[in-house]
């Protein structure tokens, strides 16, 4: 209807009227402009129009209506509606005859007549300009919302927390009419880390400026507070004043201490995370009102340990809330078994995603924004789940230990048995353990200097046609391009320390080798070529 | 492993063993420079090194042999080494020990060169 009232308004608007000039002899007729006149749609004159027989004399229309008097007050005498197809889409607004008589019934025929062929004509006219008009709209609310997504991922985090010996994984998508979801990582003191999921109610513009006040205020008071249930109070009451009416915020803020394998979190209405380690799910619970509904709230803090191998998933309720067509929830209880299924990582965000997938359809059009953030401790010495192939690269296994002398033999151990596969020949076997172990011995001792709190990472994959070993440490930027090769005559005569023989033996074991830093994490790549020089297979 | 005793045995003249046990690494140290002590009390002018039961060395070992290699040099003894795979084999030519090092398969190989037998 509105449309069509829109239409009807810009039809009166530019309604053109002649009247004789003022006590001229000649009758010089002068082009007046009148006044447009709004017809509310509400208005029952429209009603009357749209049933009318043919030309409508305003002045003996008895009826309450605003648009009446308004036309009368323009001038105009009489209105022919245009109808056609039984609906209104335009009016023929006539003011006074020049000769000042009255309109006669010929003039009245003429006019049905004339609105006979014209409502047809303005009709199509219309529907040529529709499509225009509503492209006009389409486009305003198409920028609304690239407008609401562009506050939205400017507040998302740029790159994800390095933690060693853990694994942060982070999902965002968001709905079409953006949600108003957020996550984020805070640095804290103490080498500890401040992990936030949120979900402002409400969607579009206004969510999103609130998503961005609540991230501020949360990046500001965390460091300061550290304490996740003095955080969210803090939140509260900053919020609580400045918030929309209706509109609130859930969040579920964890601090976790990566060094100690703790975890602390206060929650405000937020989903509950869930711990996943073999076979089990586990709710981690907190109680707490959502930020920016009351003010003087507290919150529960609650502490809980993630064992080596678990997995936290954070999530926002685009997930768990998802409809099918059949109107049917994915819910929290399927979400709780995909998380005890085992997977961590990439890979437990990929069977979430891969489970609502199958759940909600091919047609599904998401009804909210869904973030998922897993944080999960690696076991010591116990595989990482293999990453998935991707371009022509396939890991065979990816771990850590601790940097305490002797588990380099832990390390080409593990390495070993996870090329069996391979069927490498017995010499080319000892050269990556040797390798693989001497790579390991300078990770744990100069790049870690032997502390067992500092991890050795370690990942064998194979390549195209090589199998790559990589083993980091936090050797800062020394990519060892300095060493001395060692020489046996020189060590005899005093010349040189009897030890020092570690990368010479390395590069004597591998096809390839290369050290490379970014500044904090080294690698140390080890490469054996596979095929060629009569090595594998 | 650590602190393991390594046995030494009496090659015939002038010639004392050291049965290598486990590994040759940093850790046994003590337990490789003790046996090297206890071989000299005989003051031999071979010392022979038995590596059928190695099962690791890396460089640290290697770096302990050197020493070793040093200690006998100054007592002008000889140093012998038998028993070594072929890994190991390899690695005493990358690191050129065989040079100054008598590498032989068997023991009696290594006493016959160490003019024991």
């Amino acid at each position: 209807m509105s449309a069509r009232a829109g239409a009807l308004r810009r039809f009166i608007g530019r309604r053109r009227t002649q009247v004789r000039s003022e006590g001229a002899v000649t009758p010089l007729q002068r082009e007046m402009e009148v006044a447009p006149v709004d017809i509310a749609p509400n208005d029952p004159i429209l009603a009357y129009f749209q049933t009318a027989s043919g030309a409508v004399e305003l002045e003996s229309l008895h009826l309450e209506s605003p648009a009446r008097d308004a036309l009368l007050e323009a001038g105009v005498r009489i209105v022919v509606p245009l109808i056609t197809q039984g609906e209104l889409v335009g009016l023929l607004n006539l003011g006074p005859r020049l000769s000042e008589q009255e309109y006669s019934a010929d003039d009245r025929k003429l006019l049905d007549a004339l609105a006979g062929q014209a409502a047809p004509a303005v009709r199509v006219a219309q529907l040529v300009r529709q499509p225009e008009s509503q492209a006009r709209e389409r486009e305003r609310v198409e920028q609304e919302l690239r407008v609401a997504q562009l506050i939205q991922q400017q507040f998302l985090p740029r790159e994800l927390p390095d933690l060693h010996g853990w694994h942060v994984a982070a999902y965002y998508r968001p709905a079409r009419e953006v949600g108003g979801d957020f996550y984020d990582f805070i640095e804290l003191p103490g080498g500890r880390i401040g992990i936030v999921v949120g979900d402002v109610t409400d969607k579009g513009v206004p969510a999103a400026l609130v998503m961005a006040t609540t991230h501020s205020l949360l990046r500001a008071e965390a460091p300061r507070l550290v304490e996740p249930s003095k955080v969210l109070e803090r939140v509260n009451d900053l919020l609580v004043n400045d918030m929309p009416p209706k509109m609130f915020v859930t969040c579920l803020y964890v601090v976790l201490d990566p060094a100690a394998g703790t975890l602390r979190f206060a929650n405000a209405g937020h989903n509950l995370p869930y711990v996943g380690a073999e076979g089990e799910t586990l709710e981690l619970m907190a109680r707490g009102m959502p930020l920016g509904l009351l003010p003087d709230m507290t919150y529960e803090e609650k502490a809980a340990t993630l064992a080596p191998g678990t997995s936290l998933l954070l999530h926002s309720d685009g997930l768990a809330e998802a409809h099918n067509p059949e109107g049917d929830m994915f819910g929290f209880p399927r979400l709780m078994g995909i998380v005890g299924s085992g997977g961590a990582g990439e890979a437990l965000i990929d069977n979430c995603l891969k489970s609502l997938d199958s759940f909600v359809g091919a047609s599904w059009d998401q009804e909210d924004d869904i973030t998922l953030v897993t944080v999960q401790r690696y076991g010591s010495g116990v595989n990482r789940p293999p990453a998935a192939e991707t371009d022509g690269s396939r890991v065979l296994t990816q771990f850590e230990l601790p940097s305490e002398p002797g588990n380099e033999r832990r390390a080409f151990a593990l390495v070993t048995e996870s090329v069996q596969e391979l069927g490498l020949p017995d010499d080319q076997l000892e050269k990556l353990k040797t390798a693989v172990a001497e790579a390991t011995m300078n990770a744990i001792e100069h790049g870690n200097h032997n502390d067992p709190r500092i991890p050795v990472g370690i990942t064998a994959s194979v390549e195209n046609q090589d199998l790559v070993v990589r083993i980091t440490d936090e050797g800062g930027s020394d990519i060892l391009s300095h060493r001395e090769s060692p020489d046996l005559e020189a060590k005899l005569e005093g010349r040189q320390n009897p030890r020092g023989w570690g990368l010479f033996l390395i590069e004597s074991m591998v096809d390839e080798m290369d050290v490379t830093s970014d500044g904090t994490t080294r690698t140390v790549e080890l490469i054996f070529h596979l095929k060629g020089d009569g090595h594998g297979r | 492993m650590t602190n393991e005793v390594l046995s030494v045995r009496d090659g015939g003249p002038g010639a004392a063993i050291i049965d290598i046990k486990g590994e040759v690494t940093a850790r046994s140290e003590d337990a490789l420079m003790a046996a090297f002590s206890e071989a000299n009390e005989s003051k031999p002018h071979a010392i022979l090194l038995n590596f059928s039961d190695l099962e690791y060395m890396n460089s640290s070992g290697i770096g302990l042999l050197v020493t070793l290699l040093v200690r006998a040099n100054r007592q002008r003894q000889e140093l012998f080494a038998f028993g070594l795979t072929d890994h190991y084999r390899q690695i005493f030519e990358l690191t050129r020990l065989d040079e100054a090092v008598g590498i032989h398969d068997t023991e009696g190989d290594a006493l016959a060169a160490a003019g024991a037998s």
